[in-house]
């Protein structure tokens, strides 16, 4: 079995034949040599490279934890044309989105208004902390999403700086 | 002694009561929100009583539904617990009223020394120093622009009733002044349903030292020595400890500190467990901050380097037993630290990262005391402050105490969520740290990354992914047997 991994934006690729494994990354690192997996209890599995021991859980918001320390790696199957992705998806967005749930305080600023970056745009509070989302760069507000006192979804876009 | 307490609070503390409640064999009613139906506390307590929605407002600060839970349940006391009302005179008037024993200082204790600018006019009148600041809340923006004039940039405001953070604003200029006092008068509101901020001037590198007293209602009062919390996010404590690295070279200030925390309880005439804080400048001097009327959420370090259980003893006093402990019987052996683990984002702003607790991997073993209100499954919901667990570790000198936590912090795994375990984990690593060398800015300026992972560990990780996606095929390709165990095991990886 041969799978195409990316982990940041770093590709690699996982070879399982038997009991033995390749792993190879595009800058050359990599490992290889036996390994055995056992489940331990759902979401966290036992892995033995060349007799060491790693413990791969379900780790947050997608992602996997390595001996207890995250790791965001995404595996493909090279023979499908449809790019079947596992594991978590990336981060990162252009619009200035609510990073969890929760509700919105203010909105600081109205379409049309041009903001400088690091200028506070919405304060969202959740779990009793109020946040204020600031702008990524200077430009212009070209949408509001919402409005003072509306609840939002983790990853709700509330306002698109143009 | 009770029969049956409600423990009025929710998470690790309710948890924490529970136990003391059923090691007294006392009976515990636990309560809860929309949210925490399915908490850990309901499910450890004897009895347990629903309160309302979600939000705290509509239910774990409602003294109404509280108290009424409590005579339904036919509780005699009530353990408030921290946060919440545990620092609400009201509710401690209340509960007399309604014939049930608050556990805590009186009412009149909470309302001297729980509003932060009184309790400033007890120290000063018991003769301990205070930071500098106004006396008084702040009743308008040029009110707090003329002060903070006066006290010299940069200046903190603080909530009156507050605590843990919330309500505060560091301000450096004046500029700033107006949206910090907004932001923290609506912040204050929130938390604790009180606007009312005041001034302090903001001291450079302080170290936060704070000193617990217990009290009964004979004029027995005692101290337990200190805990170093110097280590705070956004005035938020996150890692402490007993001793604090300073007494171990200058015994003398335990002493000197514990003597005046003594004077300030004597004086407000404080019964039952509270704690005096105090800022710790590079001289030694100390000076009052403020004290809080309640159990702290860092008494596990006093607890284990001391042996003295402070719950059982609140509820003893509050049960009106005698206080049997004298100074001279207060022994400090060993050295404890703790880390607070929250539901946060130590990459993005340490934001909140309420969900599913989708795996948990907790630590044990020699040495180690965790406190913790979630399981496996458990939802972290968005209304509350996201700590989980609070994990401490005890060993003979501060040395050692530190490496069993760092050890405890790499067997802990909390998937599903973010969590600021990654954080803790650097934290002890700190040269800083190791060496005692603290102060309330020892975050400022460090920068906490991703911990880096070898080509050893993602090649196990990508063996696992890739095991698991070929085991929710199908038409799984040839690699090794697997069982149906192994399989489902594999599958939840990527669920």
């Amino acid at each position: 079995m041969t799978r195409e991994t990316r982990t940041g934006g770093r590709a690699g690729r996982i070879q399982i034949e038997g009991s033995r494994f390749r792993y190879q990354r595009e800058d050359g690192g990599g490992a290889e040599g036996e390994f055995s997996i056992a489940s331990l209890e759902p979401g966290c599995q036992s892995v033995l490279l060349n007799r060491r021991a790693y413990r791969i859980a379900k780790g947050p918001r997608g992602e996997m934890l390595v001996n207890g320390r995250p790791l965001a790696m995404e595996i493909f199957d090279p023979r499908e044309l449809s790019l079947r992705k596992y594991g978590p998806a990336g981060r990162g967005r252009q619009e200035i989105s609510a990073p969890m749930p929760g509700k919105v305080v203010r909105v600081l600023v109205q379409p049309g208004d041009s903001v400088e970056a690091g200028q506070g745009l919405v304060v969202v509070e959740a779990m009793k902390m109020q946040n204020e989302m600031k702008s990524p760069a200077a430009g212009r507000v070209a949408e509001v999403r919402t409005r003072a006192g509306a609840t939002v979804a983790a990853g709700e876009t509330l306002i698109v700086v143009g | 002694m009770f029969g049956k307490v409600l423990v009025a609070n929710r998470g690790e503390i309710a948890v924490r009561l529970i136990r003391a409640l059923r090691e007294k064999g006392i009976r515990s009613v636990a309560v809860y929100s929309d949210a925490d139906r399915a908490s850990l506390a309901v499910s450890l307590a004897d009895e347990a009583a629903y309160l309302g929605p979600a939000p705290a407002s509509e239910s774990y600060l409602r003294i109404d539904r509280l108290l009424k839970a409590a005579q339904d349940h036919r509780a005699e006391a009530i353990h408030p617990g921290y946060g919440f009302l545990s620092e609400n005179a009201e509710f401690a008037e209340a509960c007399a009223k309604a014939g049930i024993v608050f556990i805590g200082p009186s009412a009149e204790a909470i309302r001297k020394m729980g509003s932060k600018t009184a309790a400033r006019q007890i120290a000063i009148s018991a003769g301990a120093p205070v930071v500098p600041g106004t006396q008084e809340k702040i009743q308008s923006l040029e009110q707090a622009r003329l002060t903070a004039r006066d006290l010299g940039y940069p200046v903190l405001l603080k909530a009156a009733a507050g605590g843990g953070g919330k309500g505060m604003r560091r301000v450096d200029r004046e500029e700033d002044l107006s949206a910090a006092l907004r932001d923290a008068s609506s912040e204050a509101l929130r938390a604790f349903a009180s606007n009312e901020v005041y001034l302090e001037k903001k001291m450079i590198e302080p170290r936060h030292i704070e000193i617990q007293v217990l009290g009964d209602h004979y004029g027995n009062l005692i101290h337990l020595g200190e805990r170093e919390c110097s280590i705070q996010r956004r005035h938020q404590k996150v890692v402490e400890e007993c001793p604090s690295p300073v007494m171990l070279q200058h015994p003398d200030l335990r002493e000197r500190m514990g003597e005046a925390a003594l004077r300030i309880a004597r004086t407000a005439g404080y019964t039952n467990a509270g704690t005096m804080e105090f800022l710790v400048d590079r001289d030694l001097n100390f000076y009052f901050l403020e004290m809080n009327t309640r159990l702290q959420v860092e008494h596990p370090v006093t607890e284990l380097v001391t042996s003295i259980d402070l719950v059982a003893w609140q509820l003893q006093i509050a049960a009106g037993e005698r206080l049997m402990l004298a100074q001279q019987d207060i022994a400090w052996r060993g050295s404890a630290i703790e880390c607070r683990i929250y539901a946060e984002d130590p990459e993005n702003q340490f934001l909140p990262s309420p969900g599913r607790i989708a795996h948990l991997r907790e630590p044990s073993g020699p040495g180690i005391r965790l406190d913790s209100g979630v399981y496996a499954g458990w939802e972290v919901p968005l209304e509350y402050d996201p700590l989980l667990a609070k994990l401490a570790a005890w060993a003979p000198t501060r040395d050692e105490a530190a490496r069993r936590l760092a050890r405890a912090l790499a067997e802990y795994e909390i998937g599903g969520i973010r969590t600021n375990l990654s954080f803790f984990r650097q934290i002890l690593a700190d040269a800083d740290f190791r060496a005692g060398r603290l102060s309330t800015e020892f975050l400022d300026g460090r920068s906490f990354v991703r911990e880096a992972l070898g080509a050893e560990e993602e090649a196990a990780a990508a063996i696992a992914l890739a095991m698991a996606a070929s085991a929710s095929e199908p038409m799984a390709p040839g690699g090794q047997a697997k069982s149906a165990w192994l399989a489902a095991g594999l599958e939840s990886l990527l669920r």
